[in-house]
């Protein structure tokens, strides 16, 4: 009972997020529009994306001090959790981008970061598969994971602030802070960032459970 | 430091004794600036320069890294153990792979000023950018190259794990180069400068860190 706090309200913030996100009142911008409220279904994505590639950066430091193949379990399903939410924010982002600046991809430091992270990740699973003895292929893995997140950090959180780009809030194009007066769009975007966490936790802790089970 | 020299020296003499390696490097050198020659017929403007420059090295020292541990991970795994420790080991081959790097770098920007001239302005900006970005480059390459090694005879894995993470890198390094091409001084490119050095520190100790998880059995 006490471990399914956290599901029950993950579930209700993403049900209340994607309702009131439809509902809410919006600050009405120019070319932006009614397309605003896409912060609450894409951008909660890479922030869910981004702790879910944590935890599992975390966990797989974990591995390296105690050799705990629980461990290693834990890092892959998070990792596995994190690409399915890189995924769907590049969809969100791509139909978003579409009817807002005319191309479904533009060469935008962001979306490069996308790229960049979802390859990196693809990498980290081609290379998991690529060993059989569960002790090496985990510590090996890792290695590469905690290198990889460090350099996605990089790509996605520091190299983007040196350039302009076309995403609201950047280069002068307005962003949620500096219009949004009553604070309406964050009662809606951080619930629905959490929602998203405690959802992605929960599929995340299934799928350990089930390869837990098949070893 | 020693046991680090010793290891070096050894794997210089390693390269001349394989020199078919250097070799193989220079022919795909001159064959691809060559054929861009071929192709293009025409000088290409700085930033098409500076674009072709960075993908003929950046395929050139992922080529030249798939080599890397080819030697050491081999029969000789358990040999090298008992000769240098993971530390030692991942220091010198991070300081050969800088070196050649350096060398294939400046090759080709050797080589590019015979085909197509030299539109650098500010050289000596444009040199620190090829060391800082060989120093990324062989950070990124000798682990990915070493965990490549361990996974045993899968030799397209390690640049499909290196390039990906080399893009920030190459990145950085690139937009310094096209700075010192248009002639921005030293002081006005320190921003860039200094983020790419702070990178390569981090990487390099990351890698440095690491790396002994990946050196045993």
């Amino acid at each position: 009972m006490k471990g399914s706090i956290y599901k029950v309200l993950g579930l209700l913030l993403v049900a209340y997020s994607l309702i009131y996100g439809l509902l809410t009142k919006v600050p009405e911008l120019p070319i932006i529009e009614e397309s605003i409220r896409n912060l609450f279904y894409h951008v909660s994505m890479w922030f869910a994306m981004v702790a879910m590639m944590a935890a599992s950066f975390w966990n797989a430091i974990r591995f390296l001090g105690t050799e705990d193949l629980a461990r290693d379990r834990r890092s892959i399903s998070l990792a596995e959790m994190g690409m399915f939410f890189s995924f769907m924010g590049l969809f969100t982002g791509m139909v978003w981008a579409k009817y807002t600046w005319g191309a479904w991809w533009t060469n935008d430091p962001k979306l490069n970061g996308t790229a960049i992270t979802i390859l990196i990740y693809l990498a980290y699973f081609v290379l998991r598969n690529s060993m059989d003895d569960a002790r090496k292929k985990a510590r090996i893995s890792a290695v590469y994971n905690i290198f990889a997140f460090v350099m996605m950090i990089v790509f996605i959180g520091i190299l983007p602030r040196m350039t302009d780009s076309l995403h609201p809030g950047n280069g002068g194009n307005p962003g949620f802070n500096s219009y949004d007066l009553d604070n309406g769009l964050r009662m809606v975007f951080y619930p629905a960032v959490l929602g998203w966490i405690f959802v992605g936790t929960w599929i995340a802790s299934l799928r350990y459970r089930l390869k837990a089970l098949q070893e | 430091m020693q046991t680090i020299i010793r290891l070096l020296v050894r794997f210089i003499r390693q390269e001349v004794r394989n020199s078919n390696v250097l070799f193989s490097l220079g022919i795909y050198l001159l064959g691809v600036s060559y054929l861009i020659y071929l192709l293009s017929g025409s000088t290409p403007s700085d930033s098409v320069w500076n674009t072709l420059l960075w993908v003929i090295v950046f395929f050139g020292s992922v080529q030249l890294s798939s080599r890397s541990f080819e030697f050491e991970s081999g029969p000789y795994f358990y040999y090298f153990q008992t000769i240098a420790n993971a530390k030692h080991t991942i220091i010198a081959k991070m300081l050969f792979n800088v070196a050649y790097m350096m060398f294939l770098s400046t090759a080709t920007w050797a080589l590019f000023s015979v085909f197509f001239g030299n539109p650098v302005y500010n050289t000596a900006l444009f040199f620190i950018g090829l060391i800082l970005g060989a120093t990324g480059f062989s950070v990124v390459l000798t682990l990915t190259s070493g965990i490549a090694h361990r996974t045993r005879g899968n030799t397209t894995l390690g640049a499909i794990l290196a390039i990906p993470l080399l893009f920030p890198v190459i990145q950085l390094t690139s937009a310094i180069n096209l700075q010192a091409i248009v002639g921005v001084t030293l002081t006005d490119a320190a921003n860039l400068l200094g983020t790419l050095v702070t990178l390569d520190m981090g990487i390099g100790l990351l890698a440095y860190l690491l790396f002994p998880y990946l050196w045993q059995d």
